[in-house]
């Protein structure tokens, strides 16, 4: 009977493919398959009565407040041009370089990272304003558009992310219930500013290893174009002018979780606060900007925790028909114990990536896997950077990655859709490094936040 | 003050899940939809609305009314001292999240009902 659950799982993956909302497929497939099984009495409908305070444990759960004001903050930050006078204001101090602007290019994406977290935004912005640029500098296609996707998407693991913060919800709970499970009634726990904490060495690695990748390669993607640089030297002023607000709310947001002065909600509050004071001072904002800004904020934050509802429907079912046990079984009959269940589940993971996004994995795939691999004795916090690091991976893996959707979106023409997958391989095969690093040295995530 | 948070929170997303389902907000797996035809498209959307959207928010609007019933019976109030004593209302979205999701889902079989009744094909535009 618990086979059932496997079912439901591969029958989840062919409605979602047809193209229906991911949140409706999920919780409408469970559904049909909870109706069957209770008609057939191998499904105990008690499970489903859980639902509503499921739903309203979503609506009351402090942690993700943070979404729909990070969302905020990035989608305030990108219609204020913040981005777009940080990009052009690196691109003059480093386009002199032949590398230059390939620096710059990583460089900004991870200011914008820490201080959007956006992946869309991040890669529109850069793709629009960078993308030409490098172009005409004489930069392959595939570099350009490799260097782009790959640096929009550190907003992943650069925290503040959002990605953090619904993978922190998520692995919090099942900590929770990995130490129950095992006994352990005054559980130790695992907080959305641990993992914030735990992402800094391993994300600025990651920026660490791009930068080294394009200095070192860059001059074999470069032609040399016979157009001579004919930018004027940026003065000081206009770069600290471009430099000082990113910074300054970076310093505000990250610095008051780090110190401990503030939750991650609350620090979410504060750059939202922050971006909206920015736009101001920018003399960016009005009322019309305000609502565009607010309603787009209002249907990202709706998609989110609709996948979340609709997640926490199928997960329910997923529980009646004993799917838990089963992916317990499953884990504890490997050869090798933890390693190669860990090992499993990445591989697992970066899979998924090819066709969903990270949202999906983190509602749907990280509840079932977490609880049993804690239960293992793996660090939660390892755990989720792990993850994360792991998921960058499925913004940027073709068909289904949203990187490079946002990138073709905004393209030129003589771009072809091949530059790009071909692009951003190497970056994808940098994460895997990385990954594997973390995986070796698990000290790079776990030696800042139990020193704090 | 501190709740006012968590209620402006929960509005956002219980209320705008149903505009943003009208704007085609919600995300796909379009490896495939995205090379549909017009018409397919329309039938996936159809049959998604009448097999999987509107069967969950009916039985989310089930499984919830006694659950909301409930906490008005009891006038529910924040467990917090201090708290906003309209905890009955905020369970209360539950039940308006459902109906508007459902009246939105009955205005989407309409809209793709007419998409696949015209005869002449679609164009990418008129199918938004």
């Amino acid at each position: 009977m618990e086979y059932i659950s496997l079912l439901m799982f591969l029958a989840v993956c062919l409605v979602l493919l047809l193209g229906y909302p991911v949140a409706y497929s999920l919780a409408g497939t469970a559904l049909i398959f909870a109706g069957v099984g209770a008609f057939f009495g191998v499904f105990d409908t008690s499970y489903l009565q859980a639902v509503p305070s499921r739903l309203f444990g979503i609506v009351s759960n402090q942690t993700l407040i943070a979404v729909p004001l990070f969302v905020f903050m990035g989608v305030m930050l990108e219609k204020s041009r913040v981005a777009e006078d940080l990009l052009l204001a690196m691109e003059q101090v480093l386009g002199r370089l032949k590398s230059g602007l390939a620096v710059s290019v990583v460089l900004v994406g991870m200011l914008l990272a820490a201080s959007t977290g956006i992946v869309g935004a991040t890669v529109v912005t850069m793709g629009l304003l960078s993308l030409p640029t490098m172009l005409k500098k004489g930069y392959s296609p595939s570099f350009a558009c490799g260097a782009i996707c790959a640096t929009g998407t550190l907003g992943q693991i650069i925290p503040p992310s959002i990605a953090l913060v619904l993978l922190g919800d998520v692995l919090s709970s099942a900590f929770v219930q990995a130490q129950l499970n095992m006994g352990i009634f005054s559980p130790r726990s695992v907080s959305v500013g641990d993992l914030f904490v735990g992402a800094l060495v391993p994300g600025f690695l990651l920026v660490g290893m791009y930068l080294l990748y394009v200095l070192v390669f860059a001059s074999r993607h470069i032609t040399p174009s016979l157009e001579q640089s004919d930018q004027a030297p940026i003065s000081v002023s206009a770069l600290f002018a471009a430099l000082f607000p990113p910074l300054l709310l970076i310093f505000m947001v990250l610095g008051s979780i780090l110190a401990g002065f503030a939750t991650p909600t609350e620090a979410a509050g504060v750059g939202a606060t922050g971006a909206l004071v920015l736009a101001i001072i920018n003399k960016q904002l009005n009322l019309q900007k305000l609502k565009d800004v607010m309603m787009s904020t209002a249907k990202v934050t709706s998609m989110v925790f609709l996948i979340l509802i609709g997640a926490s429907i199928f997960s329910l079912v997923f529980r009646g028909f004993g799917g838990e046990e089963l992916i317990q079984e499953l884990f504890t009959r490997l050869p090798g114990g933890v390693f190669t269940a860990v090992l499993l589940v990445m591989v697992v993971i970066f899979l998924l990536g090819f066709i969903l996004d990270f949202i999906e994995i983190t509602f749907v795939v990280v509840p079932l896997v977490a609880p049993v691999l804690l239960a293992m004795g793996v660090d939660p916090i390892w755990l989720g950077i792990m993850i994360a690091v792991n998921l960058q991976t499925s913004f940027l893996t073709p068909p289904f990655g949203f990187a490079l959707f946002y990138l073709r979106g905004v393209a030129p023409p003589e771009v072809k859709t091949s530059h790009i997958y071909r692009g951003v391989i190497p970056f994808i095969v940098i994460q895997l490094i990385l990954l594997a690093c973390l995986a070796i040295w698990p000290n790079l995530v776990t030696w800042l936040p139990y020193l704090l | 003050m501190q709740e006012s948070v968590m209620y402006l929170h929960g509005m956002v997303f219980l209320l705008g899940a149903a505009h943003t389902l009208r704007v085609n907000g919600h995300v796909r797996v379009d490896i495939f939809y995205r090379s549909f035809s017009p018409k397919k498209q329309a039938k996936v959307d159809l049959f998604g609305s009448l097999l999987l959207l509107m069967p969950v928010n009916i039985f989310i609007f089930m499984v919830s009314f006694d659950y909301v019933m409930r906490a008005w019976r009891v006038m529910e109030t924040s467990q917090e001292a201090g708290g906003i004593p309209g905890v009955y209302l905020l369970k209360s979205l539950i039940l308006l999240f459902s109906f508007t999701m459902l009246l939105q889902g009955i205005a989407e079989v309409i809209r793709n009902v007419v998409k696949l009744s015209l005869d002449k094909p679609l164009s990418k535009a008129e199918n938004q």
